[in-house]
């Protein structure tokens, strides 16, 4: 019966929804009515089964990272997906509820890789990651939900072990340094190689339909990771900040068509034009510093504008710090916690905010090969989410709740490390219903009179609860 | 021949014969009935008893009770100002054993053999109030079968209680430790079909033989093949129709289908899965319990848990599944045994202090305690890490259950040890006041109704 009435009631809600997501709410409406049919048919027990969890974030501004913005909006998931972001959408009953009001939305941010955020696992993640341990709890406050992990991408999923692995094995890694000229000639050599392989399969598969006697092309000798790069099963990273370096690189990816992530990149501001040509993916650290070859008399060295030329090349920019674990001695504020805080030094060297944001959620995910899931607020994305009190780029801001899968899995007030810092008020209390309102009753005139007694009492203890709150705060 | 007695008069009755007989020798307490008369008896399965009167015989409770009437001519043990409890049951060690495991799949290895009977620490643990000991085996992995023993005799067969008492297999977050189990399981599962094929062989066999048997009596081939297919849903068993079928594993063995035996890596898991054996799984964090989950995925057998607790042990995020919103049960909600040290632990990365293993038993699990480390040291201390925990808020009853009745149950052994009742063994602590107060001293020991330590005399 509830789901009957439920469906009824989601029908009016795509009639109502405010047409930014038209398409969300038809589409929510048809796999219910489908459902409704088959459950009609079944017993009750397979109802049981598909219970569908709501939860909604309710009057936040939502910043979905594609540069739209929603102020105070709902955000509603089903099933840890999202469902549904506008104006006065329907919030079926047992739905979890976050009161946002006040507070920023933003995607749960991608830490291009980090370490230790996961335990002290490393490698199948699946079997070793540990969800109580409190690093992950610092990515979290952080705002990180996903973070690429040894050579996949796992999501900061507290409390549970299943479903925390959304991609493996994205990268393989190759050299490509001046100090090294074999090492150059023989990646040259193995693409050369794995690029003619694929050349004569293809042949091979165009003509063996005519003629069945022709032998498939042999493997022998092609480097499989090579071809996986250029088949585009993997992606090729390298980790250069040479101009020299950089260039070839851009080189060999234009010559054998496949998309490089360069790690580093430090001078890549200098040959910007030629990276984005290439199509070159980087992955940058704007407080990064390298001093200029004065050998050289062509322009060098680090460079605060480094992401932003980049950007404006067609570089696509992923941010991280300059440490990747949680370091809480050596370099404090420049570790995987200060995640946000890098990307500002972009934005002082010329990057546009909203690509600083970028490099921290949709950029890194794309890079990650799961940017269907993660990386922006749409719809039918996967429901990460962070609740900020302010710019998630600005160094005051916290953040205070993170959402996993359509779940809280971090409240800054109900865990150790952040909840003493600038405490977030608490819910006003309702207001009190103006005697007016009531009409006046004249035979219960003594127990008004005494009741506005109370009240008066009522409001002195108020006073004094307030000046005590104030108290306490200075006191924290 | 006494125990079947329910009444205490009853027995006493008979009793007076046998105490006449034995009443020159009963100054040595060996042999004939024997009353102990003390202040106090936690018999942990029933409450306490104030003046209690527990009469042993053969190294058994004959009966126990407030102010039982005792009948003269046997011996009395008079010591109105001690306290009894049951002889402490320590389910999870090592002492008296020095052998060191590997990191492998060794779950044919047993620990019994390897218990020598002489040696000094078996003695020594006595004298601290451990009567029953379950003895694993060493190493990492999956090491193999425990045992639960008795700390005295002669040889390791006269020791043994139950063997084997439960499968010792340790759990880390690693994918090694995972594969290892999920292995084990393949493996039964491959042994499953070898029985199965056997059985079809078998029963084809057994078909074409019948088959000349029947041209002699033509009637029952057909009165049989109802009853084949009723069997079916069990495995095929023709000769179900000829007998009244109890069950399907005890007719098995009545028409006299012997099934292959397991190859000695695949016994046990075969033997959990028909419950007749339970693991005990040693877990060193939260995330271990929720990977060993994963690992058994929908197997359904028994299994126990070892908890490893250190300072900053974080095993209150999976208690139960609705605190932290889990997706799979808590260890609590799975009223499983839990072994742990009688240790306070703190939050991680605070001061703030936690009584895990009181959390545990709120959230529903039997704590079973083992002593802080596997020495005498801490075995002497055990009583006293215990108390501890009862003045940071675990309930007595908790407490002593978990130093003897739940170890016992979580042996298989509760049938014989862990409490003070009618028929169990004749296993007690005697101290001069409240277990848990730190002035009490142990002042004797009874194992199977002798004296084992302290100087009593009638």
């Amino acid at each position: 019966m509830i789901q009957l009435d439920l469906t009824r009631r989601l029908a009016l809600v795509a009639a109502l929804a405010v047409t930014a997501f038209p398409a969300t709410a038809q589409e929510g409406e048809k796999p219910a009515e489908s459902k409704e049919k088959s459950e009609e048919s079944k017993d009750g027990e397979k109802k049981k089964e598909e219970v569908e969890h709501w939860f909604a974030i309710q009057n936040g501004d939502v910043y979905t990272g594609t540069g739209e913005v929603l102020r105070g909006a709902t955000l509603l998931a089903k099933n840890g997906k999202i469902h549904s972001i506008g104006y006065d959408l329907y919030i079926p009953p047992d739905t979890k509820t976050v009161d946002a009001k006040g507070y920023r939305l933003y995607p749960g941010l991608v830490a291009i890789s980090s370490q230790g955020l996961l335990g002290n696992s490393s490698g199948d993640f699946d079997d070793t990651i540990d969800p109580f341990n409190y690093r992950m709890v610092l990515g979290l406050a952080t705002g990180i939900t996903t973070t690429g992990a040894g050579s996949g991408a796992v999501k900061l999923k507290r409390f549970s072990v299943d479903g925390a692995v959304v991609n493996e094995k994205i990268f393989s890694s190759f050299s490509w340094s001046n100090s090294n000229p074999r090492g150059k000639g023989e990646l040259h050599e193995k693409l050369v190689a794995a690029a003619n392989f694929q050349r004569e399969y293809r042949e091979w598969q165009r003509k063996v339909k005519d003629d069945k006697t022709l032998v498939e092309p042999t493997k022998r000798g092609v480097d499989n990771t090579v071809l996986a790069v250029l088949q585009g099963e993997q992606t090729a990273k390298f980790v250069a900040n040479d101009r020299d370096e950089l260039l070839g690189i851009a080189r060999l990816a234009q010559e054998f068509n496949f998309r490089p992530v360069i790690e580093g990149c430090q001078e890549g501001w200098t040959i910007a034009d030629e990276l984005g040509r290439a199509g070159v993916r980087a992955i940058v650290t704007p407080r990064d510093r390298r001093p200029k070859d004065e050998r050289q008399a062509l322009a060098g060295g680090a460079s605060i504008e480094n992401a932003a030329i980049l950007h404006k090349a067609g570089v696509a920019i992923a941010i991280t710090p300059a440490t990747e674990g949680v370091d809480l001695g050596g370099l404090v504020g420049r570790d995987i916690m200060h995640l946000p805080l890098e990307p500002g030094f972009a934005v002082r060297g010329g990057l546009s905010e909203r690509a600083a944001l970028e490099s921290i959620t949709i950029v890194p995910a794309r890079i990650l090969g799961i940017a269907h899931r993660v990386g922006s607020l749409e719809v039918g994305k996967d429901c990460d989410v962070i609740i900020t009190d302010g710019d998630v780029l600005h160094y005051k801001t916290f953040v205070q709740w993170a959402v996993v899968d359509g779940k809280v899995v971090y409240d800054k007030e109900k865990e150790l490390f952040f909840a003493h810092i600038r405490p977030r008020p608490e819910a006003p209390a309702p207001k009190k219903v103006d005697a007016g309102e009531t009409p006046p009753n004249p035979d219960a005139k003594p127990a008004d009179a005494e009741k506005e007694g109370e009240k008066k009492e009522e409001g002195g203890d108020d006073a004094k609860k307030k000046g005590e709150g104030d108290e306490k705060k200075k006191d924290g | 021949m006494l125990r079947s007695h329910s009444i205490l008069f009853g027995a006493l009755g008979a009793l007076t014969a046998l105490a006449g007989e034995s009443l020159a020798a009963s100054t040595s307490l060996a042999g004939g009935p024997l009353a102990i008369r003390v202040g106090r008896a936690e018999t942990v399965a029933k409450g306490v008893i104030e003046h209690a009167v527990i009469l042993v015989e053969d190294g058994k409770i004959v009966t126990i009770g407030e102010d039982l009437p005792v009948e003269r001519g046997i011996t009395v043990i008079d010591r109105p100002n001690w306290t009894v409890m049951p002889g402490l049951v320590s389910s999870y060690t090592r002492i008296g054993m020095d052998s060191e495991g590997g990191d492998d799949m060794s779950p044919d290895v047993k620990a019994s053999t390897e218990i020598f009977p002489k040696s000094r620490d078996l003695r020594k643990v006595v004298e601290y109030g451990v009567t029953t000991l379950g003895i694993y085996p060493a190493g990492n992995g999956i090491p193999g079968l425990a045992a639960a023993i008795r700390p005295r005799g002669d040889t390791v067969e006269e020791m043994v209680l139950k063997d084997p008492a439960y499968l010792k297999i340790v759990m880390r977050s690693d994918s090694a430790s995972k594969k290892r189990v999920r292995d084990a399981f393949a493996k039964a599962d491959e042994y499953d079909e070898k029985v199965k094929k056997a059985r079809e062989k078998w029963d084809k066999d057994k078909d074409s033989k019948k088959g000349k048997k029947e041209e002699k009596k033509e009637e029952k081939p057909e009165e049989k093949k109802p009853g084949m297919a009723g069997v079916e849903g069990q495995g095929p068993g023709p000769d179900a129709a000829e007998e009244p079928k109890a069950d399907a594993k005890a007719e098995k063995a009545a028409d006299g289908f012997v099934p292959p035996i397991p190859d000695d890596k695949v016994r046990a898991f075969v033997e959990m899965r028909a419950k007749k054996l339970r693991a005990l799984v040693t877990l060193t964090s939260a995330a271990d319990w929720l990977h060993w989950l994963d690992a058994i995925g929908k197997e359904t057998i028994g299994f126990d848990v070892r908890l490893v607790l250190n300072q900053e042990s974080d095993y209150f995020y999976v208690l139960d599944k609705k605190t932290y919103d889990l997706e799979a049960d808590g260890i609590g909600d799975r009223k499983i045994h839990a072994v742990v040290e009688p240790l306070l632990t703190y939050t991680p990365n605070t001061r703030r202090v936690r009584n895990l293993p009181m959390e545990l038993a709120k959230a529903g699990a039997k704590v079973c305690f083992t002593p802080r480390f596997d020495d005498l040291v801490n075995y002497k201390a055990w009583l006293g890490h215990v108390a501890e925990l009862v003045g940071a808020g675990m309930t007595r009853d908790v407490a002593l259950r978990a130093l003897t009745l739940n170890p016992a149950e979580m042996l298989g052994v509760a049938d014989r040890v862990g409490s003070l009742e009618k028929g169990k063994d004749a296993n007690f602590v005697f101290l001069d006041g409240d277990p848990f107060q730190p002035a009490t001293r142990i002042q004797a020991v009874m194992l199977d109704g002798r004296f084992v330590f302290g100087e009593v005399d009638p």
